[in-house]
């Protein structure tokens, strides 16, 4: 049995999760890429969930969202919780002629009169949320002309004008040079602290990872564990995802993931 | 030249050449947009065999032709899961398969050859004054559409995972996008025909796309060329009593041709 859900309200309002997803087998059609997958996001979390290329991430993302139901088991969202995805940048169509404004306002539509066009105080806001990522000058530029980093802030601000209880970001700095991701990296940690917002992202930046989340999630063929990035992030649990061994050097307040001896 | 506007059917074939292909330029601009060019081909093949079965069983050739058309439609909208069969090869499928049926449903009648033949290059100087008040009507339903709707067609055509996951039923409004286009290819290839049909879906959507950067001017670019080419070629055609559907879509193509050099030049 598959199932996509919602968690009662008490249920979700005890625990303070948003997401829940038990026992489920995800995948696409008949192709299994996890098998009995159990992970919960609470209001406040900032998950990262890690692996090699290939290893389900992505698929986690996108069934814990509803893009796709999972195989078997249950993922259950708390009542009235609202998502807000930030996809790879990479698969946008260049081809549609969008402004960064035309494609951030799409992330108000689901809260706009299913009839008709954006009002201005969705246009303002939208606006308020191009400003708060640092790309209000950028607004009447192409979508396709923009540059990696300035195409991210646009997905970020499109997510941002949904006024979201959780953000899931796919491999949000994938193909950057040091600086933008900086820069994206510091926005999202700026958006978790300030405006309270839950963050989920995948990536398989390690590096990136250590420094900005409080929670991971190790994912190789299956959920292998979840905890606070703290405990979990070790030598010894990297080399049982990786197969490889990999060292962690705390460098000033920062760490940096070493692969190989 | 001016005689021409005088003569009454070649006043309605201007009247109907000019609302069919607005109208197949309008949606045409998102057909290219979507990536779908050979979807408008595969319907109106799907849709010539419908005409096909028709007039092979004596039934009504609009009815069927549209009955078989949303069929493949909804074949179409679905977004296939199955990684191993790509919609493109499923829409090269439905192309060959509908245009060997068709052939089939004709191959023992005289009639319906000659009707099929009409239908494939199409004759637009027998447009009738009913068909041109409903293409209008067909214009009109499909624009409100669009400015009523065009928040969920553009959001689900442009980013459809993102669109899902912030609520919007995808496979809804593509199913709906998908049903106009049936019915609007289905009655405009009985108009004006396939090739002229398939020519107005994409020529003057890739001649706007090369000249402007916002949706107003794409669409506005894409009727003119259209409506330009359609009087065009109808003119030339009449001077030089060539066929009216190909001098059409040679004057789109000439269209494209000097956009594409514009857009060279603006860099």
């Amino acid at each position: 049995m598959n199932q996509s859900s919602q968690l009662a309200g008490d249920e979700s309002a005890d625990r303070g999760f948003l997401v829940v997803m038990e026992h489920a087998d995800l995948g696409y059609g008949k192709w299994r890429v996890l098998s009995d997958v159990n992970l919960s996001v609470s209001k406040g979390d900032f998950l990262a969930i890690v692996g090699p290329n290939g290893a389900g991430k992505t698929t986690i993302l996108k069934t814990m969202l509803g893009i796709i139901r999972p195989l078997r088991g249950n993922v259950a969202k708390a009542p009235g919780v609202r998502f807000s995805y930030v996809p790879q940048r990479q698969s946008m169509d260049e081809v549609y002629p969008l402004t960064a404004l035309e494609v951030a306002l799409m992330g108000r539509y689901s809260l706009m009169s299913p009839i008709g066009k954006p009002s201005r105080s969705d246009l303002a806001f939208v606006l308020s949320c191009m400003e708060r990522v640092g790309i209000e000058d950028l607004a009447d530029r192409q979508f396709r002309e923009l540059s990696g980093g300035q195409k991210q802030k646009t997905l970020i601000a499109r997510a941002l004008a949904a006024e979201p209880d959780l953000i899931a970001l796919d491999e949000p700095t994938n193909d950057m040079d040091v600086a933008s991701e900086y820069a994206i990296m510091e926005l999202l940690r700026d958006l978790y602290d300030s405006q309270k917002i839950t963050i989920v992202m995948v990536s398989h930046l390690l590096n990136v990872v250590v420094n900005y989340a409080k929670t991971i999630a190790l994912v190789d063929g299956g959920l292998k564990t979840i905890g606070p990035v703290s405990e979990l992030v070790s030598s010894e649990n990297l080399f049982r995802v990786y197969g490889i061994p990999v060292e962690l050097v705390e460098c000033g307040t920062r760490r940096v993931v070493l692969a190989g001896r | 030249m001016s005689e021409v506007f005088t003569v009454p059917f070649l006043r309605v074939a201007f009247a109907g050449g000019l609302i069919v292909g607005s109208l197949c330029a309008f949606l045409g601009v998102h057909v290219v947009l979507r990536r779908i060019v050979f979807v408008g081909a595969a319907l109106a093949q799907v849709s010539s065999a419908g005409v096909g079965l028709a007039l092979c069983t004596g039934a009504n050739p609009a009815t069927v032709s549209l009955a078989l058309t949303l069929g493949g439609v909804a074949a179409f909208a679905v977004r296939f899961g199955n990684r191993r069969i790509t919609q493109e090869s499923i829409i090269g499928v439905a192309y060959a398969l509908a245009s060997a049926i068709a052939v089939l449903f004709v191959a023992k009648s005289a009639h319906a050859e000659a009707y099929m033949l009409n239908l494939l290059s199409g004759n637009i100087l027998t447009i009738t004054p009913g068909q041109v008040y409903l293409t209008v009507f067909l214009f009109a339903v499909t624009v409100l559409m669009w400015s009523l709707f065009q928040k969920q067609f553009m959001f689900s055509a442009f980013d459809p995972e993102t669109a899902k996951a912030h609520g919007i039923r995808v496979a809804f409004w593509d199913l709906l996008f998908y049903v106009i286009l049936g019915i609007v290819i289905s009655f405009s290839i009985r108009v004006v025909g396939m090739l002229l049909v398939f020519a107005f879906l994409v020529l003057p959507a890739v001649t706007a796309l090369l000249l402007s950067q916002r949706f107003v001017g794409i669409y506005a670019f894409a009727i003119v060329s259209a409506a330009v080419s359609t009087v065009s070629g109808l003119l030339l055609s009449y001077k030089l009593d060539l066929p009216t559907g190909p001098t059409i879509v040679v004057f789109s193509g000439i269209l494209l041709l000097a956009s594409s050099i514009v857009s060279k030049l603006r860099g």
